[in-house]
């Protein structure tokens, strides 16, 4: 029954009519607005918008970690009404647990839902390596820079297996050659390891270069402006003709929001 | 360690002995030059009668047993105290019930030093071990309380929003989340605590106690031993350092993941 429910939709994020108020009467503030989003598998969706737009409000509506006022968010079929780990979550500031290791981060989530040690050192030390962290298992996060913090961020949101993967302005605090870097090895991990990502951002090139789908915002209270569909071939160049193409698009399209 | 982490050592080590050895020559100086020497002994006899003691009994015991009397009685009045701390802190943090109920009891209580429940201790208990124990515990657990009070109250809401969406639940929370990142709070008043025990301990010696440290400094009050006083002080001091210092080695073991660099 859930399965054929699954495959007539065929997506793993549907967002119907949702909107969000925060607090009451004459001080209330609305910050998402009526979005109806649907997101398939595996596709790599990038939420752009100027800043405080609503966009991790959006996020955190997905993530279960905020309740909508109106509407309902769907994964799988199943409204979301609390966090849970069919959902991963990669946060601006890392938010890994100071007192694990790289390895114990990594694992957290296998352990806590009790899978064998062996088993889940396995699992984990895969992804490890698949960040690019091999050797590091055993340091613990204040050791790290802040590129490898939000790998390990991002190899603990993976490792738990989730139907989607929310990110929000990952690269946010990083400084520009890093998030470079960053933006190459999230292109390489999603194109190892396929997964259906959410990712939050406001800086433009990021959304071109990793984006199938951008979805466009406007100003708070958010809602969706334009989508558009990026086709451009993988691994993309920051300066291809079609890239800047795309880029000036959605830039004078801001700039008329703005306005 | 590198040549120059190994060159700071020593030459710390060196600084220590040249400042300790200058405040005894000031002392001896002072001691013998000038007429302080009719009221204050001389360093060397202090150390005489300090390792004398260490075998020689003064009172009942030896120093030593005065000084295992004193450290059993902490013991038991700190590691009460810290349990009983530990525990209602975390309940107060995590419970606002518990919170709104304990807190207005609490900090009436608060500002009343250890050594003010003396006299009600011994009206309570008597002179025996109880009013020590019950004096050390007075003077002891309201840090650790409040300490693990605002670790587990303070606890970062992302962290715990972390934990949930990796789908721990609320007791995996409490196990894996609240209480580690309470374990640097309990330790900062672990530490106080333990100093304030130590002097709580001292306290109660000095007015009901036929043994221990305490007991060593007021008897030599009482018959006029400036030395005896002095040797108890130098024990006191000593014994004050080694607790401290051991505590700040487990919190370096516990707290590891909070040390930058190697």
């Amino acid at each position: 029954m859930e399965n054929t429910r699954k495959l007539e939709n065929d997506c793993v994020v549907r967002c119907d009519h949702i909107g969000k108020i925060f607090g009451e009467f004459e001080t209330s503030h609305e910050v998402v607005k009526d979005i109806n989003l649907n997101i398939k598998e595996n596709e790599f969706v990038v939420i752009f918008g100027p800043g405080q737009c609503g966009k991790t409000t959006l996020l955190n509506l997905m993530a279960g970690l905020e309740q909508t006022t109106s509407g309902e968010v769907n994964v799988n079929g199943k409204p979301v009404t609390a966090p849970g780990p069919e959902r991963g979550m990669v946060y601006q500031t890392t938010a890994l647990f100071p007192w694990l290791t790289v390895m114990g981060n990594v694992e957290f989530g296998l352990k806590m839902a009790g899978v064998k040690k062996s088993k889940r050192r396995e699992r984990a030390q895969y992804y490890i390596d698949l960040v690019g962290l091999k050797g590091f298992e055993k340091s613990y996060p204040v050791k790290l820079s802040g590129g490898m913090c939000q790998r390990v961020g991002i190899a603990r949101a993976y490792c738990n297996d989730p139907s989607v993967i929310l990110m929000d302005e990952p690269f946010g605090h990083l400084d520009a050659q890093t998030r470079y870097l960053m933006e190459e090895e999230i292109e390489r991990i999603c194109s190892t390891e396929k997964r259906t990502v959410v990712f939050v951002t406001n800086n433009i090139e990021e959304a071109i270069y990793l984006a199938d789908r951008i979805i466009l915002l406007t100003n708070c209270p958010a809602t969706v402006k334009k989508e558009y569909v990026v086709d451009l071939p993988r691994p993309r160049s920051y300066v291809s003709p079609e890239f800047l193409e795309l880029r000036e698009l959605i830039t004078s399209e801001m700039d008329e929001m703005d306005l | 360690m590198s040549k120059q982490q190994v060159r700071d050592k020593v030459s710390t080590i060196l600084f220590a002995m040249l400042s300790v050895c200058l405040l005894l020559l000031v002392w001896q100086l002072a001691v013998s030059g000038t007429t302080l020497g009719k009221m204050f002994p001389k360093p060397i006899p202090v150390f005489q009668k300090f390792v004398e003691s260490l075998t020689v009994p003064i009172g009942q015991y030896t120093l030593v047993q005065h000084a295992v009397f004193s450290l059993y009685r902490v013991f038991v009045g700190f590691v009460s105290g810290a349990v009983v701390g530990v525990i209602l802190g975390i309940a107060m943090g995590r419970i606002p019930v518990i919170d709104a109920i304990v807190k207005p009891i609490f900090n009436l209580i608060r500002p009343i030093p250890g050594v003010a429940w003396i006299p009600m201790a011994i009206l309570w208990f008597g002179i025996g071990e109880t009013t020590k124990y019950f004096i050390i515990f007075m003077g002891g657990f309201a840090n650790v309380l409040l300490n693990t009070y605002a670790g587990a109250r303070d606890v970062d809401k992302q962290l715990i929003g972390a934990a949930q969406m990796l789908g721990a639940n609320r007791r995996q929370i409490f196990v894996h989340i609240v209480l580690p990142a309470s374990v640097p709070y309990i330790f900062a008043g672990l530490q106080v605590s333990l100093s304030t025990s130590w002097m709580a301990v001292l306290a109660a010696e000095m007015v009901c106690a036929q043994e221990g440290v305490g007991y060593l400094i007021t008897g030599g009050m009482n018959s006029g031993n400036t030395t005896q006083i002095l040797v108890g002080m130098l024990a006191i001091g000593l014994i004050g350092l080694i607790l401290a210092t051991l505590m700040r080695y487990a919190e370096k073991r516990l707290c590891s993941w909070k040390i930058r660099g190697n």
